[in-house]
């Protein structure tokens, strides 16, 4: 299994350039550059301006040769900074983003998990009862309402028609990063401060957690107490609790254990709409802005990055398969 | 006490601002690359807004347009002989200056005086080819001399028209001066411009980001924390000098809370949330929406801007020809068949008024007296059959075997411009003109291969905004050296390639005429011309929407000063003490 290993980490090296090669290309390649937003508006600008400004950002040279300038610094650490920030574009995306995306992806992944798999178990072995008929159809108007509509409304009920109810004694903010407290009011109130802005939108990202991972654990579970050694052991006479516990779970489980590895990249690249509606300044948020607003750097570290993590979570998985299952082998 | 207070902040959902604490706190949807940037190398407008609280300059302009001094000791004028024109034997200005002489009490915030050195600095570093300045006019013909310790003189040779009304920037050179000296070490042989930017990056970084905060500042405030993505906080710098009386009853802290999307910063202004709305923030319809529910509780604004809606219309190339864009008795049909009137009533309560020239009502060059082209759909048809184009069996208008079918564009995704486009689109059908709609994201629409690309005929009608400060307007949106052209790098804004000889005449006299009678004589002539060959059909000026707390003064703007930061020092409320001096208009 190590030499498989090795030989699929020395694989990622010309996988992970022909991304890099790709995604810059195609960032280049869009419409626009950050010049234009400087040119466009001002009619004092002249040819020479632009052609000075163009040289400066580098906009003049074909997108290749600009790919390998980039590329010759990125080996060396510097992954240049960003147009709109005016800081490296690594430590924006790691010091400034990356943090808040988990603060708000990783509580909502664990808790939305450990809330829906009991859940989707309870529904499969409690199929077509009253619970699971509530159960589904909570699932299914979770999945299927827009998180930018289940968000507004969220945003008017908390931060506006709450208060008015109670008479201002219950509320949450309407979006943001918190701060109303300053860092000398002690840990407690820092995080308090934190959590209240956390509330609303770890609610929403974990309610289509949870009816996601809830839908599938049911049909998992469904389709293991079907088989043929859940039958056989139900016909040795083992007890209920048992042949679910023991047998049927375990089982049901380790899909959800390999979809959760896969999805971790995509954790970390956020969750744009989420993070839009209560404008929460994560990854997901930074990535469509500096598509928008052409910050060529951080694209390329958010991608890369998120290209690297899907590659190197691709590989554990696979070998985690090996693990788990003992019919794989990679020798 | 403060654990309680925060712990009662969060059941009760507070946000920690207002008269209680003297502070105030702004919510914008957009965030600044930088701040306190001298060399304003991003022309954001929240930039320009928030540096409005940090900054100073030798004068300023009010509300009204009235130029008072803040660095300098007095406003240069030709009275008092600190602004002098030079003319040659003919009677031609060929240069202009102005003199300045710096206030006594001006200090940086560090408590250095200011000084001529902080000027030249600036202007030193201004006029650097490795300084991504994205345009130097008029610093690239100015030059300053040093008459004594504290005056110096400005002067523009070609001369410049506003000399008067501009001064030049500053920078702390006691601050900035070795880490300049630094990347001029290190750049100056550089022939890689990609290095030299970077290398700027990181010079420029290193004294305006959230990671390095502005070391020292000129203006009212001074910056004190910067929380990228969520926040900043602004503190007022006590060694400012232009302080209202008792400084202490004006507001101490101000926080501008960065809210990209608009809906959120619409229910933060519901909840309670925000002091004031930045000019940067709210689209009409939310201003309108926030206006019906104000309770009290807060006030809504419409502010008259300087911000133009128009319709380009492509004169330009082939197509252009075959359809008579380049002929202004269609363009003058094309706007007689149009109601402006009943659409800005529709969509924008008739706060939005008609224009009929470029320049704004409240620009003193504005001629008042132009066609309105009112409704008119007889006079619509009426130009259209002289121009040989009539009704085809499906209506549409046809000529030599062509239907007028007009491409219309627009920036996808503004739901107040689509709207106008269908309305639009509704009028000029009952006339018979075809206008299919082709929307794109802004990046296209003004990215460099269309709007500029005209001749190639990928647009036909193109609505979106200009945006100008009417103190300098200059006419230079309509000369003929703008027309984007191959030769020109495609880098002039008369997108429409309208050319008009007297135009170009009266617009080149007018850059050198420094007689303001004068000058708005020939400005009349030059709207009267453009209103007769309406190279754009224009719309409408765009208001500025904002909302502010009731209690809270002297936070106004209009569409000279832009934003309310102009008067920074001033801000406060009235519960604690603040004197109103600006009511909004």
């Amino acid at each position: 299994m190590g030499t498989y290993a090795l030989r699929r980490v020395i694989q990622m090296i010309p996988l992970l350039l022909v991304i890099s090669l790709v995604i810059f290309g195609l960032t280049a390649l869009q419409p626009g550059d950050p010049v234009d937003q400087l040119v466009f508006g001002n009619s004092n600008i002249t040819p020479e301006d632009i052609a000075r400004l163009r040289a400066a950002y580098g906009l003049d040279q074909p997108w290749i040769t600009r790919y390998f300038f980039w590329l010759q610094q990125a080996v060396t650490g510097n992954f240049g900074y960003s147009q709109d920030f005016g800081i490296p574009a690594l430590e924006y995306i790691f010091q400034n983003r990356l943090p808040n995306t988990l603060l708000l992806t990783v509580p909502a992944l664990v808790i939305s998990t450990l809330i829906a798999v009991p859940l989707g178990i309870f529904s499969a072995v409690r199929q077509y009862s009253v619970l699971d008929y509530l159960l589904t159809f909570f699932a299914f108007v979770a999945v299927s309402a827009p998180v930018f509509w289940v968000g507004a409304l969220a945003l008017y009920f908390f931060a506006i028609y709450l208060p008015q109810l109670t008479g201002g004694l219950l509320s949450l903010p309407p979006g943001g990063l918190g701060g109303d407290v300053p860092p000398e009011a002690g840990w407690l109130a820092v995080t308090l401060d934190k959590l209240k802005y956390l509330l609303l939108p770890l609610m929403i990202l974990m309610l289509r957690e949870i009816a996601v991972t809830m839908r599938f654990m049911r049909a998992n579970m469904l389709e293991t107490l079907t088989q043929d050694y859940v039958r056989t052991a139900r016909a040795k006479g083992l007890a209920d609790r048992r042949v679910l516990y023991k047998h049927a779970l375990r089982n049901a489980v380790t899909p959800i254990v390999t979809i959760m590895g896969l999805s971790i990249p995509g954790l970390f690249g956020g969750a744009v709409i989420t993070e839009t509606v209560f404008s929460w300044p994560g990854m997901g948020k930074a990535i469509l802005d500096a598509l928008v607003t052409k910050d060529f750097n951080v694209v390329m570290v958010c991608l890369m990055m998120l290209a690297l993590l899907t590659v190197v979570f691709q590989l554990l998985t696979d070998l985690a398969y090996a693990l788990v299952d003992p019919r794989i082998r990679y020798s | 006490m403060k654990k309680t207070f925060a712990l009662t902040a969060f059941l009760l959902g507070a946000a920690l601002a207002g008269p209680a604490n003297n502070s105030l706190v702004v919510g914008t949807s957009q965030e600044p690359p930088n701040i306190y940037d001298p060399w304003s190398t991003n022309n954001l407008a929240i930039t320009s807004e928030i540096n409005g609280y940090m900054g100073a300059g030798l004068t300023y302009q009010d509300d009204n347009g009235e130029t008072k001094a803040d660095i300098a000791t007095r406003v240069p004028t030709l009275g008092n002989g600190d602004y002098k024109v030079v003319k040659d034997s003919k009677g031609d200005v060929i240069r202009n200056s102005v003199t300045y002489t710096i206030r006594k009490d001006a200090k940086w915030s560090d408590g250095t005086p200011i000084k001529v050195a902080d000027f030249q600095f600036w202007l030193k570093l201004e006029n650097d080819d490795r300084v991504p300045v994205p345009d130097r006019d008029p610093w690239d013909r100015a030059k300053i001399t040093v008459n004594d310790a504290d005056t110096f003189t400005i002067t523009f040779e070609p001369p410049y028209l506003f000399a008067d009304q501009v001064s030049p920037g500053l920078a702390p050179s006691h601050v900035m001066s070795a880490a300049w000296n630094a990347f001029d070490a290190k750049t100056k042989n550089e022939k890689d411009a990609k290095v030299v930017n970077e290398e700027w990056k990181k010079f420029i970084a290193s004294f305006t980001t959230a990671r390095n905060l502005p070391k020292v500042v000129a203006g009212p405030f001074k910056p004190t924390a910067w929380r990228t993505g969520n926040s900043l906080t602004m503190t007022r710098n006590p060694v400012y000098w232009n302080q209202p009386k008792n400084p202490e009853n004006y507001v101490q802290t101000v926080t501008y809370r960065f809210i990209p999307n608009t809906n959120t910063l619409k229910v933060n202004i519901l909840s309670g949330q925000l002091d004031a709305v930045s000019a940067v923030g709210l689209t009409f319809d939310q201003g309108v929406d926030l206006s019906r529910n104000e309770r009290s509780k807060y006030k809504t604004y419409f502010v008259p801007g300087a911000v133009w809606e128009h319709i380009d219309i492509n004169a330009r190339g082939q197509r252009a020809k075959d359809l008579d864009l380049d002929d202004p008795r269609m363009r003058q049909a094309l706007l007689y068949a149009i109601d402006r009137d009943a659409l800005t009533k529709a969509l924008f309560q008739g706060k939005q008024a008609v224009s009929n020239s470029w320049i704004g009502p409240v620009s003193k060059l504005y001629k008042k007296d132009v066609n309105d082209y009112n409704l008119n759909v007889a006079r619509a048809k009426q130009l259209f059959a002289a121009l040989g184009w009539t009704p085809g069996s499906d209506g549409i208008l046809q000529k030599a075997g062509k239907k007028l079918s007009l491409n219309f564009s627009t920036t996808a995704g503004n739901t107040t411009r689509e709207r106008v486009q269908q309305i639009l689109q509704a009028q000029w059908k009952a006339v018979g003109v075809q206008v299919n709609i082709q929307n794109y994201p802004a990046s296209v629409i003004f990215g460099p291969d269309f709007l500029s690309k005209g001749e190639s005929g990928k647009w036909d009608m193109a609505m979106y905004a200009w945006s100008n400060n009417p103190v300098f307007e200059e006419g230079n949106l309509w000369k003929s050296e703008g027309i984007p052209t191959a030769a020109n790098g495609y880098s002039g804004q008369n997108n429409p390639g309208w050319n008009n000889a007297e135009y170009d005449k009266l617009y080149k006299q007018a850059k050198v005429e420094f007689n303001q009678a004068d000058r708005i004589k020939l400005f009349d002539r030059m709207q009267a011309i453009w209103n007769a060959e309406v190279p754009a059909l224009p719309l409408y000026f765009r208001v500025n929407v904002y909302t502010k707390v009731p209690g809270l003064v002297n936070y106004t703007f209009s569409a000279i000063t832009q934003y309310p930061s102009w008067n920074a020092a001033n801000i406060g409320w009235a519960s604690r003490g603040a004197a109103e001096e600006y009511k909004q208009k």
